[in-house]
């Protein structure tokens, strides 16, 4: 069975995404590499946080994170998004769509739902979703692993077991969401650095 | 920062509508403890609506009650400071309350639009799709002008996947806000999610046309910027897809011509972006990404 690691940059990014937009479903890819039965999730490229529900600049934004991350020898391998509500973990029907199609070019794409009530007590805060077995596009579901995601021994860890405390630190108190751009930005001002956000310097733990 | 540009800058939010919350809440009550409310004259009943919203939002209800306790002993069964009271009560009680709430409000009077509006959101929120659709329906037939109704519609049906009504709710702000590129950028992404190409290709170049420069600037000399640059990037995409898959240039479900030009059009939209990534912002940073949009771009 593959397992995933998700680096303490890209748990961050995905949590300064979030906070950015507290009250809008945000979404975003996943990058990284797979290696002896490991994929490897280095970091993420956020995309949109507004009219999430229409594709053509999904669709941009995704042909562009892909071009970009061949160009670091990455591949795209999954889809995070946060919902509005805190209450909602469900992955979205257009999360489903983009999910496949990165799974259609690398076979063990992941998806992560953020849990809003687990961001703010530091806590992890990503619900898995795998497509089931069978060929064909099945529904992506809820997985519950065993152990469960983010314990130890899981299938499913992160890197850095402090980054979901840390990730709240650099919101509340540096406000590091506050330079962090998505692809929604970028088009509004082409000098904002969606793809790497360099200006966000994340210190490693 | 002192109290008088926190005032300034908590104005301009109001003016300009945005939710900024986290900025609200720390600039409002910083006003209040500075006791800076005490000099606004009749804007401090504004300010404390707003400071309410905001606190209700970062989760400091006590901050909320406060101001609604001073909203409504000045103006005591107010509609707008009833339906104030049922967002605060949104945000602690279960929606299923709030939602008797409004309706009690909306049995003795009817007209409360933002009551209305408030029911239909807790709908939204409960999953109660199809009945916050017909509520919305009923609320637009009524209210027609309120653009907020229209564009809420249209991304309820866009969430459920049915664009081509989503598209017909936007057809309605198109025509209350004519001048609006916003409106119609967003219907040109509707029409292309909904598959209709001919069409959306059509209001990409409307959206070039309503933003790009002035008149008197040739095409040529101008660099795109903002909404421009997203429309070119539309425009773009529907030639790429509309040259991939001949048979979307003539299924078009709203009737409209595929383009005479095509070829034209592509390279006039990949010419625009590749301007729009080789010229310096205005603070003269760089575009970010320039290398990968320029093989994007001319990848076939």
């Amino acid at each position: 069975m593959v397992s995933y690691a998700v680096s303490h940059k890209a748990y961050v990014k995905i949590f300064l995404h979030a906070a950015k937009h507290p009250h809008r479903l945000v979404n975003g890819v996943l990058i990284g590499e797979s290696s002896s039965g490991v994929v490897d999730i280095q970091d993420v490229i956020p995309l949109l946080h507004h009219w999430t529900s229409l594709s053509p600049m999904m669709e941009i934004g995704l042909d562009l994170a892909k071009g970009y991350a061949e160009s670091l020898d990455l591949s795209l391998v999954g889809y995070y998004q946060a919902s509005e509500r805190t209450d909602d973990t469900a992955l979205a029907p257009v999360g489903e769509r983009v999910a496949q199609q990165i799974r259609n070019q690398f076979d063990d794409a992941i998806a992560f739902v953020i849990d809003g009530d687990a961001l703010g007590s530091g806590g992890v805060a990503l619900i898995p979703y795998l497509p089931q077995s069978g060929a064909g596009a099945t529904p992506w579901r809820l997985r519950s692993f065993d152990p469960p995601a983010f314990t130890p021994g899981s299938q499913i860890t992160l890197v850095n077991p402090a980054s979901p405390s840390h990730a709240v630190a650099l919101v509340r108190d540096n406000r590091l969401h506050d330079k962090f751009g998505d692809f929604d930005d970028h088009l509004e001002d082409v000098t904002i650095d969606w793809l790497s956000n360099k200006a966000c310097t994340i210190p490693s733990v | 920062m002192s109290v008088h540009s926190a005032l300034e800058e908590l104005a301009k939010y109001r003016v300009q509508n945005r939710r900024a919350s986290q900025e609200v809440f720390e600039k409002g009550t910083s006003v209040l403890q500075k006791n800076g409310h005490s000099k606004m004259g009749d804007e401090v009943w504004d300010f404390l609506e707003q400071l309410a919203l905001a606190a209700i939002d970062v989760g400091r209800l006590d901050v909320a009650d406060q101001c609604l306790r001073r909203l409504s002993d000045k103006f005591p069964q107010s509609p707008r400071v009833d339906c104030l009271a049922g967002i605060r009560l949104e945000a602690s009680e279960p929606p299923e309350t709030a939602l008797k709430y409004y309706s009690e409000l909306l049995e003795a009077d009817p007209t409360n639009v933002a009551v209305w509006k408030r029911r239909i959101s807790v709908l939204r929120r409960m999953g109660q799709t199809e009945e916050a659709i017909s509520e919305l329906s009923q609320y637009l037939d009524t209210f027609y002008t309120d653009i907020e109704g229209w564009l809420e519609l249209a991304d309820i049906y866009a969430r459920c996947n049915q664009y081509d009504y989503s598209l017909q709710a936007l057809s309605h702000t198109l025509l209350l806000a004519p001048q609006n590129p916003v409106y119609v950028l967003q219907s040109a992404e509707t029409a292309y999610t909904a598959g209709d190409l001919p069409l959306s290709l059509k209001m990409f170049l409307m959206v070039v046309d309503m933003t790009d420069g002035d008149e008197t600037e040739f095409l040529a000399e101008s660099t795109p910027l903002g909404i421009t640059v997203r429309a070119w990037y539309g425009v773009k995409l529907c030639a790429r897809r509309m040259s991939e898959n001949p048979r979307v240039v003539t299924a078009s479900a709203s009737d409209a011509s595929p383009p005479k030009h095509l070829g034209l059009l592509d390279e006039l939209a990949t010419e625009r972006l590749r301007v729009a990534y080789s010229s310096a912002g205005q603070k003269g940073d760089i575009a970010q990404g320039r290398g990968i949009v320029f093989s994007w771009v001319a990848s076939p």
